[in-house]
């Protein structure tokens, strides 16, 4: 009797250590699942008190004067060709929802930032960020109070863009530092430094038209494709305020 | 309460890790880049805990990790389990100054494995197009990477691993009392 007792004490399942170490495994298992919601969530309410100010957000409305003057010209040009071409997608909606960043990672591999709007106020995943200057990336996933956003720098970041000079589309790659690079697949591309690069209006990603950056410094020594280093307009690194683009493509 | 806190410091921690992860504190960064700081929890645990402990603990901490960052085509699990079984195997020197130095060393090759490994399935996945664009930024991440954890981790971890033997001995020491 005494031995079956002893024998029964030794079972793994008799160990409220076990137990304890089962429910931190499963609870593991459920914030991989709901790719770190909870975390998100309560990481938006102990950081609430050190969100940017109002001050901070009127400085960037100003700066980003700038931007809406370059984006008016090139809606301008875009009209024109509309009338040539027959069909390509609507680009106004003034639908945009306001958040502040609440958490940034620029540098290393992760380049990331987050939101403090999620799926409550209407954010969905694949909708655009822009910020003072331009695009910032798009949201790769959301919570209920917070957003991920893949920044155009992130190594998970793809987009289609074009350059408006050349009349071209391209491939902007993130590589996991400040510059992307723009892969043009034709040698031919007449592409200079100084370009102007955009989101493409073909683009099934983003809306068209929205400032991205500059062709920084371009490498030919490629024999199929041509590619270059893009200064981008917006800088995540400093940025506090962004705009989503709730408009659908 | 005290009890507690006294008793699961440790894990109490370890919850906080993916805060401090998000947080990126700009004042700690180089080029934009952070430490790496789940190892400044890692290897104090390993270090008290063993082998089977730190690959547990780091597959939980990769886990977490992989949870909060949008990659999700790319895992930190690998680079923590091996660090974990790593630095399980590694003993409690006695001589303090030594000790320190040698976080530093340890917590910079940890660095260096995870960096290397998740830069490695980057590689993979990104193999058909432009793989030699992102060669050199990465290699300037891991560098930044592995100089800042080695950099942080004799203050770090001397101190997490002084805590977490606190906390055992408190917590021995409270067993016994309440027995």
């Amino acid at each position: 009797m005494l031995d079956i007792r002893r024998i029964s004490t030794r079972r793994w399942w008799h160990k409220k250590k076990n137990w304890i170490f089962f429910g931190i495994f499963l609870f593991l298992v459920f914030v991989r699942i709901s790719k770190g919601a909870l975390y998100k969530d309560f990481y938006y309410f102990i950081s609430k008190p050190f969100w940017p100010g109002q001050f901070q957000k009127e400085l960037l409305l100003n700066s980003s004067e700038q931007e809406s003057l370059m984006k008016l010209n090139l809606l301008k040009k875009d009209n024109l060709r509309l009338r040539e071409i027959l069909y390509l997608q609507d680009s106004s909606s003034n639908d945009n929802i306001s958040a502040a960043v609440i958490s940034r990672k620029t540098g290393s591999w992760w380049r990331q930032i987050i939101l403090n709007k999620g799926s409550k106020d209407g954010v969905k995943i694949g909708n655009s960020v822009i910020g003072p200057g331009g695009l910032l990336g798009r949201v790769k996933d959301t919570s209920l109070f917070t957003s991920s956003v893949t920044l155009l720098t992130s190594p998970e970041s793809k987009v289609g863009v074009w350059l408006d000079r050349i009349q071209v589309n391209g491939l902007l790659v993130g590589v996991g530092d400040n510059y992307p690079n723009l892969i043009l697949y034709s040698k031919d591309a007449d592409i200079e430094v100084g370009d102007f690069v955009s989101s493409s209006p073909a683009s099934t990603l983003l809306p068209p038209n929205i400032p991205i950056g500059i062709v920084q410094s371009i490498d030919e020594s490629l024999k199929a494709k041509k590619t270059a280093k893009i200064l981008l307009l917006a800088k995540p690194q400093a940025i506090d305020w962004v705009q989503i683009l709730k408009e659908k493509i | 309460m005290y009890k507690f806190f006294t008793k699961n410091t440790s894990l109490i921690l370890f919850i906080f890790i993916p805060f401090i992860f998000l947080w990126h504190p700009n004042w700690f960064g180089l080029l934009g880049i952070q430490p790496y700081w789940p190892l400044f929890w890692l290897l104090p645990w390993s270090m008290i805990n063993g082998s089977i402990s730190g690959i547990i603990f780091g597959s939980f901490l990769g886990l977490i990790l992989d949870s909060v960052t949008v990659g999700s085509n790319f895992t930190q699990i690998p680079g923590l389990v091996l660090c974990g079984f790593w630095f399980g195997r590694i003993k409690i020197y006695s001589n303090n100054l030594v000790g320190h130095f040698r976080y530093g060393l340890i917590c910079s090759i940890g660095s260096f494995l995870c960096g290397t490994l998740y830069f490695l399935q980057i590689l993979f996945k990104n193999f058909a197009d432009s793989t030699f664009l992102l060669f050199f930024p990465s290699v300037q991440n891991i560098l930044a990477e592995v100089f800042l954890t080695g950099f942080f981790a004799p203050l770090i971890c001397s101190q997490i691993l002084r805590l977490f033997k606190f906390s055992t001995e408190k917590g021995i020491i409270l067993n016994f009392l309440n027995k």
